[in-house]
């Protein structure tokens, strides 16, 4: 039997977005494409981060926010009313640009979350800790430390680990913001390999303003300006040959 | 928006620079040429001088275009246009440094033709000469000017050449057929066509370059070229 998988994870249609008076967005429409990674690049407060926060319904945690259109998620609109936000984020994972580990554990940092949804054993328990964190290339650095408190990570392992947090609840799509601004080179580029690794299971959707790193992860790339969706194609054709002149000032820093 | 200049000023000195290292280099490859052209036209040694000497400059431009285009990659990051400009000046700069090693062959071999004064007509060697120097300068003017329509009029021309050269060819070959003292001079005349036609070719690498860096888009893989001929393969023009 074969399990058919949706081509496409998230796909944006007519949206708008409300900050009180302030139209965020503008009648956006995009699709974001099954395991892949598609980053959003565009200058600070084009957008990019407020279409992260409605993949989630994090804006429903203030008042006044308010979004229009459709965010179509396994055949539904996430928009809607009546839908279980708890479910809908454990199913739509999100990572933050500072690290957030909770002030516990490594090890319950993980089970944390598992354990909202889902009733496992012990050895059920321990077998997926080391699972999510095995696969965000962390296991062997705190394997004899998993009761530790997981402030006292380095702030690349924090961020894994809020990676790993954010897997384990087995989502469909990963949506990271900023995830590694706060990061050395080198935990810059752990956190990137394990993109490239985790885009096989997961839709992922990375909100970045360094333009080589959206060169390096992204298959697809969407520029945003002043709440508007300028251009999205491959990341191949965005940073050789855009289409749109705005687009091109952009990434080519002529941006007035 | 309306001046599209880098907000990090030094970066578009640095391109600034890499387009006058360009179009110098453009200048001195074209001079090569026409020193070379009338060192034929004219029998004039002088110029065949001249024409070699400036080989040294061409390739110091040349490692300097080189290098500073591998440092703008390393430390710019450039993208999209820029991008395509820097890596078509990469390949550009080549280009040049062969045409102006061609133009100091031609200028030698000219010197190696006296004697045949008169037997031989140089006229077609010459309109060769003249059509492969305004397609260089046309491709010059694209570089120094970005200019991607100049750029597709040379794409265009350069099947023009390619037929020069495959009648002055058959024309070399019939002179030597008819008297075999023409032989030693027809053979350095074959070796300057086959040198102009080169340059040529050269040239409209170049206008494919400028094109690609301007538009975005490649010209069609197949250029346009001179039909068929019956005569001796030897006389196709090589291909690219």
């Amino acid at each position: 039997m074969t399990e058919t998988k949706p081509q496409v994870a998230l796909a944006v249609r007519n949206l708008n977005f409300y900050y009180g008076q302030n139209h965020a967005l503008h009648d956006i429409n995009i699709d974001f494409p099954a395991r892949k990674v598609t980053a959003m690049i565009g200058p600070s407060g084009c957008g990019k981060s407020t279409l992260l926060r409605i993949f989630n319904r994090m804006y429903d945690l203030y008042p006044g926010q308010r979004a229009t259109g459709e965010v179509l998620f396994d055949g539904r609109n996430i928009l809607e009313t009546g839908l279980d936000l708890n479910i809908l984020r454990a199913r739509i994972g999100m990572v933050f640009q500072k690290p957030t580990p909770f002030p516990m554990s490594i090890y319950d940092n993980i089970a944390f979350g598992v354990r909202l949804h889902e009733r496992l054993n012990k050895a059920d328990m321990d077998a997926r800790v080391q699972d999510v964190l095995t696969r965000v290339a962390l296991w062997n650095e705190v394997r004899d430390r998993l009761n530790a408190p997981a402030a006292g990570l380095s702030g690349g392992q924090q961020q894994r680990l809020c990676i790993a947090r954010s897997i384990a609840t087995r989502p469909e799509v990963l949506l990271l913001d900023e995830p590694t601004s706060a990061l050395d080179p080198i935990s810059t580029a752990r956190i990137e390999e394990l993109l490239d690794e985790l885009k096989e299971e997961f839709t992922i959707a990375i909100v970045t303003h360094n333009m080589q790193q959206a060169a390096r992860c992204a298959d697809q790339v969407a520029f945003f300006y002043m709440g508007r969706l300028i251009e999205v194609d491959t990341a191949d054709r965005i940073f050789t040959n855009p289409r749109q002149q705005q687009t091109q000032d952009y990434i080519t820093g002529r941006f007035g | 928006m309306a001046d599209r200049s880098h907000i990090v000023k030094s970066y578009e000195q640095e391109l600034g620079q890499l387009r006058s290292m360009m179009s110098q280099m453009g200048g001195i490859v074209e001079n090569q040429v026409a020193l070379a052209l009338s060192a034929i036209a004219d029998r004039n040694e002088e110029a065949a001088d001249a024409a070699a000497r400036q080989d040294p400059d061409v390739d110091g431009l040349e490692r300097d275009v080189e290098s500073l285009a591998i440092r703008l990659l390393a430390l710019r990051s450039p993208m999209a246009s820029d991008l395509r400009e820097i890596v078509a000046a990469l390949k550009i700069t080549g280009d040049l440094e062969r045409i102006g090693d061609y133009a100091s062959s031609i200028a030698r071999r000219s010197l190696r033709i006296r004697g045949s004064d008169g037997q031989i007509s140089l006229s077609g060697l010459r309109s060769m000469g003249r059509l492969v120097q305004d397609n260089l300068r046309r491709s010059i003017d694209a570089i120094t000017q970005q200019d991607s329509n100049r750029a597709m009029e040379v794409w265009h021309a350069d099947r023009a050449v390619d037929e020069y050269y495959t009648a002055l060819f058959r024309e070399l070959v019939t002179y030597m057929m008819e008297d075999p003292r023409n032989i030693r001079a027809c053979t350095e005349l074959l070796f300057i066509a086959k040198n102009l036609e080169r340059i040529g070719d050269h040239a409209t690498n170049i206008a494919e370059r400028v094109f690609y860096a301007v538009t975005g888009d490649n010209l069609p893989a197949v250029r346009p070229r001179g039909g068929p001929t019956s005569i001796d393969a030897a006389a196709e023009p090589e291909d690219r």
